[in-house]
């Protein structure tokens, strides 16, 4: 788990050094001088070889120190961590759209299999998977901010009230919600037809246990085990589109940060937005592994 | 549903702000982030914008007129070999939180700042030539220079190193700290800012001017410019800073509650053809180029008239403005006999741009016109960090650069013209002959003589053509009708000291 951690902070850390261009000359900009240019760089430590800036930067953060933002001089640490609830809100309440949403309309599909309703639902998970969401993102704003004044065309708001905020979350959260919900209907669609296709069906069908009991107790809980791998996966996922959804809504989050800080070639912010943003990866994998063995008792977490 | 919403509300409760509600309060929209505020390193209109209203200069201009105007200096006296400026400040200007009263030491402090390498300022070159500051009174400041500059008073105004900071504030936040913690004499004081969602000031009750009419002006970060006309429609928010979109504008002109305001800039977005590249050295295929570009429709077409004609670097909003100048209206026909005179036809020439919008889409048609008089053309599009560091390099043969700035006729000319502005600089053509122009516009007292000699390096430059200057920008600016006392300047900034909101 901290392996996986440590490769990615790792892979990012070279990267970025790989990238054309250094923070010393886009701080300075048009007036840099070449004596300004090599001095920002000594003290940024920058004109040292690259596995010594690595090993300076791994004994830092070991003590927690992920450094200090070359753009703003505040503690990069600080600057993630005031965006996390912002991402956690949108990608957590994303999520759960998605599943509340997603597995029903999956379940439904797969047991009325060829029916009208089916091809409803998988037409529109076409759509949903086919149209990207800062699009779909933008087309909501103008229908449902603009013609139809159901919420406001900003993703954020300033206020204090507990209800303006989740006003504004709404439309993102949807939007992005529906996007992942999507995946999870056609995942959930095609593990059920399996599930329900194996003999232990046939055999509980032939014993009369009423459908409802078999497409729920019995089939769907079989089902959820690859669903909920994915769930992990489109975790993931929904964050990196997240970044799409903060930008077309104004909202604030770790994707926004790191691009900006990417674009500012602001290492230090990068590096920190990046290990937290692995971490809460990794972190959530691990959690639905523990699932697992509540969901099927022959994985045991060892 | 009572349960998800419940569910929502502990989510979101975590991402709490807190603002007193039923004040006076400015919305206005910024493009991106803001991040350093410091005078002596800030760039960027969004830091520049929420900095102007923190802080002021010695003089500053008139946000319509660009005349230049007392602010902290209420007088000032240049000697008689012009390299003597003696201003007398303004009595009893606090700075924000406490920092104490405004000295002239702390003038002293902000110049020599800005100056000291250690600093590593952007704007060091700006007051080059200053050699010394002096506070020979708490209420004196002496600058003395190495010659006379005409123009001194122009890198004095408030913009960028002009700003004054206080030396008790710097000292005591530290210098690196300072960039988000500023402190200034302004009509508003910095409250706070939220990472990626916005910055927000509060009036400055104590301001010298007196009280502004507003109690706060949050600066909101919205990205895109089509769910920013819908905020701004809707009462979300009540200024458009930095509108730029042709579909946009037209959108927001049509909206009953909104009005859009423009103005020409101070900038110019300019092709600059790097001489030192064969066969650029050619006057005559550099006119052909100039000849075979079809500004006018790319004004017309591409950005739906929400540009204007660049007839120089200098645009309409400098004082020095004239129109009476080489031109170069479009002629294939000129273009391709001058190519044929040269001996250089079907030469391919590389257009070099950064990946942002517009340059990296203005690029296209630009060598679409070159096709049509016979250059081969060749479009190499990089991002920010790689196109600076090949600019730099000054290699390549063509790149497209922006000015931007005060209305002050030495940021453009040179910038672009100086042999001193490469390297490091934007002269990436190399261009040498107006240096001796330059100086004597530098050393001339009378601001006629010095407009006229402005007015000659405009002519010689758009003769020899090392630049040329696609289009000079225009700024919208559009607002909710609830917004009175907003006046446009020609930087790309906006003053909310004068507004005030309407119920």
């Amino acid at each position: 788990m901290g392996i996986t951690v440590i490769g990615m902070v790792t892979v990012v850390f070279f990267l970025l050094r790989a990238i054309p261009g250094d923070p010393a000359t886009y701080m300075l900009g048009d007036y840099a001088t070449v004596e300004s240019v090599a001095a920002l760089k000594a003290e940024l430590g920058l004109d040292r070889p690259v596995w010594e800036q690595y090993f300076s930067f791994v004994r830092r953060a070991l003590t927690g120190d992920m450094g200090t933002s070359v753009v703003t001089g505040q503690p990069a640490f600080a600057e993630v961590i005031q965006s996390i609830p912002w991402s956690a809100a949108l990608s957590i309440s994303g999520i759960v759209i998605a599943v509340l949403v997603g597995v029903p309309m999956g379940v439904m599909s797969a047991v009325r299999q060829g029916t009208f309703a089916d091809l409803f639902v998988m037409l529109g998970a076409l759509i949903g998977i086919s149209f990207p969401v800062f699009w779909v993102g933008l087309v909501c704003i103008l229908l449902f901010a603009h013609e139809i004044r159901l919420f406001p065309a900003l993703g954020a708001s300033s206020s204090s009230d507990i209800f303006t905020q989740v006003h504004h979350l709404m439309l993102p959260a949807l939007v992005l919600g529906f996007s992942v919900a999507a995946y999870i209907a056609r995942l959930t669609r095609s593990a059920m037809l399996e599930v329900l296709g194996q003999d232990f069906v046939r055999v509980a069908r032939a014993m009369g246990i009423p459908e409802r009991r078999i497409v729920y107790g019995l089939a769907l809980r079989n089902a959820l085990i690859p669903v909920l791998a994915v769930i992990g996966v489109t975790f993931a996922w929904s964050l990196g589109s997240a970044i799409l959804v903060e930008a077309v809504f104004s909202r604030p989050g770790l994707g926004s940060m790191i691009l900006k800080a990417v674009f500012a070639r602001d290492y230090q912010l990068v590096q920190a937005g990046v290990f937290v943003l692995a971490s809460a990866v990794v972190l959530v994998n691990t959690t639905l592994d523990i699932v697992y063995g509540l969901v099927d008792p022959r994985v045991s977490v060892s | 549903m009572k349960k998800i919403t419940g569910a929502f509300a502990l989510l979101v409760s975590i991402a709490l702000i807190t603002i007193p509600a039923g004040a006076a309060e400015l919305r206005v929209r910024i493009g991106s982030d803001v991040g350093n505020l410091d005078p002596a390193r800030i760039f960027g209109i969004e830091n520049q914008t929420v900095a102007s209203h923190i802080y002021n200069g010695m003089v500053k201009y008139d946000q319509a007129t660009n005349k230049i105007l007392p602010d902290l200096a209420t007088s000032w006296s240049i000697s008689a070999d012009g390299k003597v400026y003696t201003f007398k400040l303004r009595d009893g200007v606090m700075f924000h939180k406490g920092y104490g009263k405004l000295t002239a030491d702390d003038v002293k402090f902000s110049l020599e700042r800005v100056l000291d390498p250690a600093s590593k300022s952007r704007y060091a070159g700006q007051l080059a030539g200053v050699k010394t500051v002096e506070a020979p009174d708490p209420l004196t400041v002496r600058v003395t220079l190495e010659g006379p500059n005409g123009g001194l008073l122009n890198k004095l105004t408030d913009f960028n190193q002009g700003w004054i900071t206080s030396r008790k504030a710097v000292t005591k936040i530290g210098d690196k700290k300072y960039a988000m913690q500023p402190i200034g004499t302004g009509p508003f004081i910095f409250d706070k800012w939220l990472a990626g969602n916005q910055v927000r000031v509060v009036a400055n009750k104590d301001y010298f001017g007196g009280a502004p009419s507003l109690d706060a002006v949050t600066f909101r970060i919205i990205k895109d410019e089509t769910a920013a006309a819908i905020a701004l429609e809707n009462g979300e928010i009540d200024v458009f800073f930095a509108l730029q979109s042709p579909p946009v504008i037209d959108r927001l002109k049509k909206a009953s509650n909104v009005t859009v305001l423009n103005r020409v800039a101070n900038h110019t977005i300019n092709l600059v053809l790097n001489q030192t590249v064969k066969p650029l050295d050619d006057i005559l295929v550099r006119k052909a180029i100039a000849y075979g570009i079809n500004r006018e429709a790319l004004i017309k077409g591409y950005f739906k008239g929400t540009k204007a004609t660049g007839y120089s670097v200098i645009t309409s909003s400098f004082p020095q403005y004239t129109e009476s100048l080489p031109q170069y209206k479009h002629d294939p026909a000129k273009a391709k006999a001058l190519l044929k005179e040269a001996g250089q036809e079907g030469f391919t020439l590389e257009l070099v741009t950064v990946g942002l919008s517009p340059y990296n889409q203005l690029v296209i048609p630009i060598a679409s016109d070159l096709e049509k008089v016979g250059i081969k053309t060749k479009i190499t599009v990089l991002e920010r960090g790689a196109y600076l560091q090949a600019r730099g390099k000054g290699d390549i043969m063509t790149c497209i650069t922006g000015i931007v700035g005060p209305p002050d006729p030495d940021s453009p000319l040179v910038s672009l013209y100086a042999t001193k502005s490469f390297p490091p600089g934007m002269n990436t053509s190399r261009y040498n002959k107006v240096d001796d122009l330059l100086a004597s516009a530098a050393a001339e007292q009378d601001p006629a003589k010095r407009t006229g000699i402005y007015q000659q390096i405009m002519s010689n430059t758009m003769e020899d053509v090392p630049v040329l200057p696609l289009y000079a920008d225009q700024l919208f600016l559009a607002h909710g009708n609830n917004v009175k006392g907003l006046v446009q300047n020609s930087l790309f900034t906006i003053q909310a000291y004068p507004i005030s909101l309407s119920k």
